[in-house]
């Protein structure tokens, strides 16, 4: 096991270098004058030159990189030249609201798609598998941008039992909570009709299997026959997907941040990337695309501590 | 312990849990009921901003965003009026004069104090927060809106002189009275190492800053040390948002007091009105042109571009860009601004049979095919759309390029490569400020290849712009304006469209107080009266 994840915890330091190299590289080749956009007509250009420097574009691009990965190495993720704050500090400051937002959507969607599935799948061919069925097709198939701005309209702005915008007031969790329904939901639907499509397949392939047969055969009480031999197997690939999930939620939770005016890292990148603002926007991509590397490996390591014919298929 | 319980009765834990969770569970629900969830106090004001602050500092702030927030926080020597005009009024002076071109005295109103224990405003506070905005350490991104500010000389605690370089005709209204004018206590940002950012350490304005959280809001609120008129609001709440639909969304909620809204939502809104609110489509000092390149060969001629001036409708530019609501520009100068002309050369709806006399005295072969590169957004495309229409009944076909504005800000740039000479029309549009000056600086001669894509270059007007700046005689730089004006009109490289404008819809129960160019003068909101 230490073997596997020492040579997984290096293919994700390796995939993590490229795509942040890779990144540095299309942001600061990416057309327009990011001096310009900030400091618009009233610029002289001593103050343009003064801008530049402290975003470092005086310098050749693999000298930025050179000094990005150094100075990354060090943990300083260089400093936003508007607010002369930390861009390290910016950037851990707004994402503890995007992993609340991500882990809420993931969350529910875990709690609601996880019974509907397997409901489905134990009720087979029934109305109320067709009904999931057409519902999560249809929870995966409308766009969640759609979906956050009929909740807006109906939950907010209609009958008001949530709030419209804000992460809710500091120290004020009752408010912060139902600040977080409305995007969370919004993030989390497609992903209840995703997990409930997967978890229905993979109960009815588990159903299907000797040692079901064989507990059935016992006498054991359906319900624990479901719970605890059937479903405990078939939540596996699903497993794997919330931890891919999570990870790209990071960015897909932008749609959700700038709809509900909700802080966090995506909104963050948005605006930053609006203003060429490239030191946040580096920070801010270092810390996603980490935060997607880590999830994809913890992911394969959780499969592989459940699963030991994956692992021992890897080692050999 | 084994505890008997009888079986037909529920576990007395059970029912406790399920007690309890049915009180925690109606708890929550309760909370989302409509009336407890937004329950804002009364004298707060809830407004949006349309994006985040990054410096309070005047020395670094790069955006209006953060002038609205500098203005309920600081005093400036003299402020704008709240008439919607342009003029201004003492704020913290009891006087400013103006001495000779170059010299400006001051007096400041004694008693006035920084909140925070800062002590009161002096004579010498103001020479710190000038001197530090021109001093060249301290790199100040709005360095020229102090012009030719030289320093400043104190007399006494509340009395002093500015003194210029050479006549600066926009000191008053952009150095005294702009953001950049702000008060600063020199003891409070001294003790800070000279410099800070999102979080100011005082004010001598009637609020204060309170809190800042980034992406989210400012929070300010009345500051304690103010001994003008109380602040109407006991906290005012500056949400940051960029995106037009949120805000909308969000003042429908009933969490906003005030927001700016899109153009496009002024006419369902009207026809169907949130509660107890109104709309007020207040003017942009933005200035939105069709711009020429005249050293690309395609338009060196005079009347290929006399053409194109003349063929475009502008009438029907506003009626489906600005869905009606904006007005036809005559200039850079907006309607209110001294240097404001009545009339542009061109008429607003253009004149196609002149367009086309303009092409067959030029000779060139029809269609005309041109180039037209304008900013990807919305307006702007529909806007673009429009002239394409408009061009083509002329025979000038236009070729629509859309650009993210990044890229669209590089264009014309001269030191950016060779992309300039591409460009044939173009749409552009940038904000102006409370004096004319910064409206026609931009297309001098020593602009070209800067922010003068059109590659405009008129020796009288260059003369003029300087003059005007050395001009304190309003009736004069009037003319002086006006005259400049019809020069870049005359060249053949601009077609006006419009000022713009900025719709606000705002609680009745607020008295809202807007600059001439829309943008909000918080300290003077007020509840409506016989309101709150």
């Amino acid at each position: 096991m230490g073997k596997f994840i020492t040579r997984r915890g290096l293919a994700a330091l390796l995939v993590f270098w490229l795509a942040v190299s890779l990144l540095f590289a299309m942001i600061h080749m990416a057309p327009g004058d990011p001096v310009s956009v900030m400091l618009g007509p009233r610029a002289t250009p001593e103050i343009k030159a003064e801008l530049a420097r402290r975003m470092g574009f005086d310098k050749p691009l693999v000298v930025q990189l050179g000094k990005f990965y150094a100075d990354v190495a060090h943990g300083d993720l260089g400093v936003d030249p508007f607010s002369n704050r930390r861009v390290s500090d910016i950037v851990l400051e707004q994402l503890p609201y995007t992993l609340v937002l991500v882990l809420a959507a993931i969350g529910g969607a875990s709690l609601l798609g996880i019974p509907l599935g397997c409901f489905s799948a134990v009720r087979r061919n029934s109305l109320l598998d067709r009904l999931t069925g057409i519902l999560s097709v249809a929870f995966i198939a409308i766009p969640s941008f759609v979906v956050a701005l009929y909740l807006l309209l109906w939950l907010a702005v209609k009958w008001r039992w949530f709030p419209a915008i804000g992460a809710g007031a500091s120290g004020d969790y009752a408010d912060q909570a139902r600040h977080l329904v409305l995007p969370a939901i919004a993030l989390g639907l497609g992903w209840v009709g995703y997990i409930a499509r997967l978890v229905r397949a993979s109960m009815l392939e588990v159903m299907e299997e000797n040692h079901i047969r064989t507990a059935r055969a016992f006498g054991l009480p359906e319900r624990t026959i479901i719970v605890h031999y059937a479903l405990r197997i078939a939540i596996l690939p699903t497993v794997t997907i919330l931890g891919l999930g999570i990870g790209s939620m990071l960015s897909g939770a932008l749609f959700a941040e700038i709809v509900f005016s909700r802080p966090g890292i995506g909104r963050l990148l948005y605006e930053a990337v609006i203003s060429r603002n490239y030191p946040v926007v580096m920070g801010s991509v270092l810390v996603t695309t980490g935060f997607f590397v880590l999830c994809t490996l913890v992911s394969d390591i959780v499969n592989a501590l459940l699963d030991p014919r994956l692992r021992e298929s890897r080692e050999h | 312990m084994n505890r008997k319980v009888h079986p037909l009765l529920p576990d007395p834990q059970r029912r406790l849990f399920l007690q309890s969770a049915s009180i925690s569970l109606a708890g929550l629900a309760a909370g989302c009921l409509p009336g407890i969830c937004f329950a804002k106090r009364q004298d707060e004001l809830h407004i949006r901003n349309y994006q985040d602050v990054s410096s309070l500092d005047p020395v670094s702030t790069v955006s209006t965003a953060e002038g609205i927030i500098l203005g309920a926080i600081n005093q400036n020597l003299l402020q704008f009026r709240s008439d919607g005009s342009w003029g201004t009024r003492p704020d913290a002076a009891e006087f400013v004069e103006q001495t000779d071109p170059t010299h400006y005295d001051f007096r400041l109103k004694p008693g006035q104090m920084f909140s925070d224990g800062f002590g009161e405003v002096t004579a010498d506070d103001v020479k710190f927060s000038f001197e530090r905005m021109i001093d060249p350490a301290m790199k100040a991104f709005n360095l020229p809106d102090m012009g030719t500010l030289s320093h400043v000389e104190v007399h006494d605690r509340y009395s002093g002189t500015f003194v210029l370089r050479s006549p600066y005709a926009a000191f008053t209204t952009i150095a005294l009275a702009g953001p950049s004018g702000a008060l600063l206590s020199r003891k409070a940002v001294t003790a800070l190492g000279g410099r800070f950012t999102t979080h100011p350490p005082c004010g001598s304005g009637p609020y204060r800053f309170k809190s800042w959280q980034a992406q989210r809001k400012t929070v300010l609120e009345r500051n304690p040390a103010w001994t003008g008129k109380a602040a109407a609001f006991s906290e005012i709440h500056v949400y940051a948002m960029s995106d037009d639909k949120a805000a909308e969304m969000a003042y429908e909620a009933g969490q906003l007091d005030c927001a700016q809204i899109s153009v496009e939502t002024v006419g369902p809104f009207e026809r169907a009105m949130p509660p107890d609110s109104s709309i007020r489509v207040l003017r942009s000092g933005r200035n939105f042109w069709l711009g020429m390149n005249h050293e690309n060969p395609a338009l060196a001629d005079i009347r290929i571009r006399q053409a194109v001036q003349y063929a475009v409708d502008v009438e029907a530019v506003m009626e489906a860009a600005w869905f009606g609501l904006a007005k036809v520009s005559t200039g850079p100068i907006p309607d209110g601004m001294t240097g404001h002309r009545q009339q542009a050369l061109v008429p607003p709806k253009g004149d196609p049979d002149r367009a086309r006399a303009l092409l067959r005295e030029a000779g060139v072969p029809l269609p005309l095919r041109l180039r037209f590169d304008v900013p990807s957004r919305a307006r702007d495309l529909t806007t673009a759309q429009v002239i394409q229409w408009s061009l083509k009944k002329v025979g000038i076909e236009a070729e629509i390029h859309a650009h993210d504005n990044s890229t669209f800000i590089t264009l014309g740039r001269q030191d950016l490569g060779g992309q300039w000479r591409d460009l044939q029309l173009f749409l552009e549009d940038f904000v102006g400020m409370a004096d004319p000056y910064y409206s026609m600086t931009w297309f001098i001669s020593a602009q070209m290849g800067i922010w003068n894509w059109e590659r405009f270059s008129n020796a009288e007007f260059d003369r003029l712009n300087d003059l005007a700046l050395a001009t304190s005689d309003a009736a004069e730089r009037s003319r002086i304006y006006q005259r400049m004006q019809d020069l870049m009109e005359e060249s053949g490289c601009y077609r006006f469209l419009t000022n713009g404008i900025m719709p606000q819809i705002i609680r009745n129960g607020i008295e809202p107080v807007f600059r001439p160019d829309g943008y909000a003068q918080l300290r003077e909101f007020r509840p409506a009266s016989g309101v709150g």
